[in-house]
């Protein structure tokens, strides 16, 4: 049988869903009582896992600590049975330490750095099953955690990616879509402000249709924000109640 | 109607029918097409849901939340299938309110008996059942179904059965691609050769593949094993065999066992089919003695295929009988390894063997055309043009447009009695003394709008198909010949390009590109523009337009015509002469019209051209060339365009070794010199050297394409022909289909320029490319049918005459081609090409006695480079040169199963006695007293409304694209597809 039918003539997607449509996201915060902060995220089959420490002094050689804003310090990994083939996955391969590099510019651009001189913040992110755009769960995790722990942020970071098939961009790819080898593109928001705190893009693709998936990974962002608004509302509420008690 | 899985696997082509209408096709039928048929039988299903006609949908069932069903633990997929659609044709039911009555029809017994009841106004039955409740009076689905479901026993009957294998398993598709990338096989395209389709086979290489194996030439398949049941056409996997393997190609002409093969070359094997193209095939049922021939086994039967490079199939049938002299359409099913010859089903019959219906039928199922008379939809979107209730322009659109009506001159040259005027052209003096010169084109897009029923249909057919008695339209005759036709004296909408020119230089200075309406004043055919020209004005009175008029009137009206006529002629003088310089190359066809009435053919006369011709010609390529160059500006990335690629050189070796024989050289390093060495290489006395040598340069070339700008790279847009950076095909909406999305990029990038927003209607770059490679395909048929109609009338003309008394039959024919055992001979009476025979079946070979004529004698035969000699034994030797006149007999080769064959004689080695000249004239007279014949003849004829049998259409496939309508005596042009090789790669730009 020939290649996989991305985007059938009707307009569904492999999966069912339409071209700028989600899948689902659920999303939990305070999930450690230990961490400062901490949230858990499923994007459709995606399930990340972020911790954030901090601010605090810095750990280790003192001489990394900046002077005039606190340094953010982002780990990812990836656990051995996220992926369809169990692979031993070690600390600091040339994944995950580019990962955590793109996550710590994401959310220098986005923390108030400035606020907390010569302090560190640690966000430390683990993906528990990984189907496509696991950039994105674990920002928007990262970004839920980092609100957990109440450190002052210029907006939330809302992060998508997008795909482009046949003329049509994509919102949101599955692991089928990333694998069919079409170019992809992440994302990271800050949805108010409408600035653009990392853009990402592999593959290649022709500059006249680059505005077509950028507005959609955009919007795709944007609506991830209001998922996001709503779980971090309900998570206030909770608590106030608790407080309350 | 809701069919299930196993329906629409095994039981498509019965879904096909276009009276079968509002099927929903469940998503969960779909897939399992595709994932156990594969694309190709998926693609169809696409197709179909997406032609409108067929009012088809597809319900995405597992994407709907009430609908889907998981997949219970130790349910078989089938079940599952079976159930899910059962389940969403239930809800969707309920969805209709119960209003609208379901049937599913499934081929599971079970399934019925579970469902059958379950729900009311559900109804689950057999595929036999529904037809036989809902379409009775539908035949051919029930003959249909019943050859499918005989083809299917017979499979399963064999499959269980276990035979020898007669070929070697194909490999799994993984091994295949594996072994492509690291190169150990090779992918190509299968072309069986068709005067030995039993052994011999080529594979054409694809794309990168040849690059990396490094081999230059096609790939040898010899025999049925190695070719291991691929079929012509389909894309296939070789592995080469080692070099001691290796065999060299047959040259020798026919059936004889090839003596001398060439020196070996690259043979391989087939391992696997990576496409099966197979299609509609027409074949003939054996006669009754070979039926009983074939032995026990009466119900299968083998057939044979029309192609010669099919193989026969195997049919169960037992309507055999029925169909014996009948030319039936048949679908090959499959082909196991444990059989001989592919096995396939029975779909429909065309007509009786011989009769003209079914000859012509038989080429168009051939050539994968089909042409159904338009629906009744599609006539709906028409305008309205009775003499109760004409056509008008409408105010709206007069304001939209420029009036041309009051200020420009506008005529059209065409042929003699064409209806449907594409194109008029208009040339005035402006104030500031500059000159204005307009090419004005029906404006068919007003009319055709963007994916309406009727533009489906005009892609689907993306051309007129012009045979050689009748025409195709792609468009409804209101369109073509009525409203969209520039006729003279009424008003018509158009597209005009307009450019200024410089006074005497004839410089472009300025172009304009719009939307108006125009007057026609005169129309004018090319006889008479060309006398015109001449400044012969006699034949004014053949001019309806002048014929009313006073003396006065008409005397400054026909000034003003021949200053215009002057003046264009001058103008395309002007723009010939700066492409020539660039390279422009003018290779000629035989231009050959034939005489037709009631079905008889009276004479096949090869007609000369006018120069008004090519200034007419010239215009539209200028309008093409500017319409290219500003629809690329505007859309780099999703115009279209043609293209014609510069040729191979190998290809021109032999138009060199045969110049080299007559002393000429061709240089064909490029277009130009090639060019100029053609116009040197001419014989003084004799013509037709020239003619032919121009006509293999037409062969060795490759063929002009559409194609989509996106999909190629800038330096690849140049036309070798016409020696033009851009050019594409504007000038003919009324005929292609590719002109239309022309007219609509075109329209699209003038609403740019103006601001305006561009209607979301064109094509990308991905769906034009998809529509040339359509449109090419279409065209590459056109040609096929057209030429293989005009065999077809050619040996309908030799057939009822006796080669040995006609004195027709014999004729003058000059050498074009040395084989082994025989030369090929063209014939410039009749403009036919055919092989003629130096060694005949007994072993014989030709001798010629003083006087000239020939017999046949013990000998042999020795081949060299220019020339070939027959030696018999008693030491007389006769030898052949390229290029020797000849007398040739010509005959006809009856077939059964086949078409017939054109049979060339060699009666002498002397040229033909009756001087060329003389006969022209005769033939010529012969035509004149004719026409006026048939003239009025037809003019009856139309008036009874009779079909009009005497209508021979001027081939249009010309490098002007003049179309030429239906008239009474219309010119086939150009029958470059009679050219020198059988493979009709012929040359259109």
């Amino acid at each position: 049988m020939a290649g996989l039918e991305l985007l059938s003539d009707q307009g569904y997607r492999v999966d069912g869903r339409r071209a700028g449509e989600l899948r689902k996201i659920q999303a939990r915060m305070g999930v450690f009582a230990q961490a400062d902060g901490s949230a858990y995220i499923e994007q459709g089959n995606t399930k990340a896992l972020a911790v954030v420490y901090g601010p605090h002094e810095i750990r280790g050689s003192r001489a990394r600590a900046l002077p005039d804003r606190a340094l953010v310090n982002c780990q990812y990994s990836s656990a051995t049975f996220s992926t369809g083939e169990r692979k031993r996955r070690p600390h600091g391969d040339r994944k995950s330490c580019e990962m955590g590099l793109q996550l710590r510019q994401t959310f220098e651009a986005a923390v108030l750095t400035q606020l907390h001189p010569r302090s560190q913040i640690d966000i430390y992110v683990q993906v528990l099953q990984a189907d496509g755009g696991t950039y994105a769960a674990c920002v928007n995790a990262a970004t839920l955690a980092v609100l957990d722990a109440g450190i002052p942020m210029r907006d939330f970071v809302c992060a998508c990616s997008a795909g482009f098939v046949d003329g049509t961009a994509l919102a949101d790819l599955s692991h089928v879509e990333e694998a069919a080898g079409g170019p992809q593109l992440a994302l990271a928001l800050l949805p108010s402000s409408g600035q653009i705190a990392l853009l990402e893009m592999d593959a290649r693709l022709h500059e006249d249709q680059l505005e077509q998936v950028l507005e959609t990974a955009a919007q795709a962002a944007r609506d991830v924000h209001t998922l996001l608004d709503r779980v971090v509302r309900q998570h206030v509420q909770e608590a106030s109640i608790l407080l309350g008690d | 109607m809701i069919p299930d899985w196993k329906v629409v696997q095994d039981y498509f082509e019965i879904l096909e029918f276009p009276e079968l209408k509002g099927i929903i096709f469940m998503q969960t039928a779909c897939q399992a097409v595709q994932h156990q048929r594969g694309r190709r039988q998926y693609n169809k299903l696409r197709n179909l849901l997406k032609d409108a006609r067929h009012d088809c949908v597809l319900f995405a069932n597992e994407f709907q939340q009430s609908c889907y069903l998981p997949r219970e633990r130790g349910e078989s997929m089938e079940k599952w299938q079976s159930r899910s659609i059962y389940n969403a044709a239930t809800w969707y039911y309920h969805h209709c309110q119960d209003r609208m009555p379901i049937v599913m029809v499934t081929e599971d017994e079970e399934a019925i008996q579970q469902y059958g009841s379950e729900t009311e106004g559900v109804f689950v039955i057999s595929l036999k059942n529904y037809l036989d409740n809902f379409w009775p009076d539908l035949k051919a689905t029930h003959e249909l179904c019943e050859s499918i479901l005989q083809s299917r026993r017979e499979r399963e009957n064999e499959s269980q059965e276990s035979h020898g294998k007669e070929y070697p398993e194909h490999l799994p598709l993984e091994v295949l691609q594996a072994g492509i990338k690291s190169g150990r096989y090779i992918q190509g395209t299968l072309n069986v050769n068709k005067h030995r389709a039993q052994i011999e086979a080529f594979v054409r290489l694809q794309g990168a593949s040849s690059k990396d194996s490094g081999l230059v030439s096609d790939i040898l398949i010899h025999g049925m094993k190695a070719r291991n049941r691929s079929i012509h056409g389909d894309v296939v996997v070789v592995e080469l065999l080692p070099k001691n393997e290796w065999k060299g190609r047959t040259t020798a002409l026919g059936e004889n066992d090839g003596e001398s093969p060439s020196e070996p070359m690259p043979t391989g094997r087939v391992v696997g089919i990576l496409q099966k193209n197979w299609r509609d095939y027409v074949v003939t049922f054996p006669s009754k003695e070979e039926v009983q021939s074939q032995g026990k086994n009466a119900r299968k039967i083998l057939v044979t295929p029309w192609d010669y490079r099919i193989p026969k199939i195997r049919i169960s049938t037992q309507q055999a009988e029925a169909l014996q002299d009948f030319r039936v359409v048949v679908r090959i099913d499959s082909w196991e390894s444990t059989s001989m010859y592919p096995s396939g089903h029975f779909v429909r019959v065309l007509g009786r063997i011989g009769d003209l219906e079914g000859e012509i039928a038989t080429i168009l199922v051939e050539n994968s055309i089909s042409v159904v008379p338009f629906s009744e939809a599609q006539m709906c979107e028409m305008p309205v043009n009775t003499t109760k209730n004409p056509w008008k322009v409408s105010s709206e659109e007069e304001r939209e447009r420029k009036d041309l009506r009051k200020t420009h001159l506008v005529f059209s040259i065409d042929p003699r009695g064409c209806e449907d005027v594409d194109d008029t052209l208009s040339v005035r003096a402006l104030d500031n003394g500059n000159l204005e010169l307009g090419v004005h084109i029906a404006d068919v897009t007003h009319f055709v709008t963007s994916h309406s029923y009727i533009d489906i249909e005009a892609r689907t057919r993306a051309t007129t198909y012009y045979l050689a008695d009748r025409r195709y339209d792609m468009l409804p005759s209101i369109l073509s010949a009525d409203v969209c036709s520039l006729l003279g004296g009424v008003d018509r909408y158009a597209v005009s390009i307009m450019w200024e020119l410089d006074k005497t230089s004839y410089e472009i200075k300025k172009v304009w590109y719009g939307r108006t309406i125009i007057r026609s004043a005169y129309k004018l055919f090319y006889e008479a523009a060309q006398e015109l020209l001449d400044g012969n004005v006699d034949i004014v009175d053949d001019i309806p337009e002048f014929r009313d008029m006073d003396e006065k009137s008409r005397q400054a009206k026909l000034e003003e015509l021949l200053w215009a006529i002057g003046k264009l002629t001058d103008i395309a003088r002007h723009i010939r002469a700066k492409r020539d310089r660039c390279g422009a190359l003018g290779l000629e066809g035989v231009e050959v019209c034939i005489q037709l009435d009631e079905k008889n053919i009276h004479d096949l006369i090869p007609k000369q051209p006018l120069e008004v011709h090519e200034t007419v010609a010239e215009c539209m390529i200028l309008a093409n060339h500017w319409v290219a160059k500003k629809i690329y500006e505007s859309f780099p990335r999703q115009a279209l365009l043609r293209r014609h690629p510069p040729p191979h050189q190998e290809f021109f070796s032999e138009l060199r070794e045969c110049a080299k024989a007559k002393g000429f050289f061709i240089d064909t390093r490029s277009n130009k010199a090639l060019a100029d060495s053609l116009d040197n290489a001419n014989d003084p006395n004799d013509p037709i050297v020239n003619w032919l040598l121009r006509s293999m340069a037409t062969q060795a070339m490759s063929n002009a394409l559409y194609f989509s700008t996106g999909s190629c790279a800038e330096e690849e847009f140049h036309h070798y022909g016409l020696a033009l950076d851009k050019y594409t095909h504007f000038t003919s909406p009324i005929r292609r289909y590719s002109d239309i999305i022309v007219h609509r990029l075109l329209m699209a990038a003038i609403s740019k320029d103006k601001k305006m927003e561009i209607k979301e209607n064109l094509f990308s770059n991905k769906d034009l490319e998809e529509l040339c490679r359509h449109i090419n395909n279409r065209n590459r048929a056109a040609q096929h049918s057209q030429k293989q109609s005009t065999e077809l009338f050619q040996c309908m003309y030799f057939k009822d005459k006796d080669p040995e008394t006609e004195e027709r039959c014999i004729a003058d024919g000059v050498i074009y081609s040395i084989r082994t055992n025989g030369v090929l001979v063209f014939i410039p009476r009749f403009g036919i090409k055919g092989a003629a025979y130096l060694k005949n079946k007994d072993g014989l070979v030709i001798s010629c006695s003083p006087d000239g004529h020939s017999e046949w004698k013990p000998g042999s035969l020795q081949r060299f480079q220019n020339k070939i000699t027959s030696t018999t034994t008693g030491g007389e030797s006769v030898t052949f040169h390229l290029f020797d006149h000849v007398t040739v007999r010509i005959s006809v080769q009856a077939s059964r199963c086949h078409s017939d064959t054109i049979r060339l004689e060699i009666i002498s080695n002397k040229p033909y006695m009756m001087p060329d000249t003389e006969l022209f004239q005769q033939s010529s007279f012969l035509l004149k007293s004719d026409l006026v014949k048939e003239v009025t003849r037809s003019m009856e004829e139309a008036q009874l409304a009779q079909e009009v049998k005497v209508n021979v259409i001027k081939k249009d496939y010309q490098k002007y694209c003049q179309t030429k309508g239906r008239s009474l005596y219309t010119l086939l042009e150009e029958i470059r597809d009679l050219a020198l090789l059988d493979v009709s790669n012929s040359y259109g730009i």
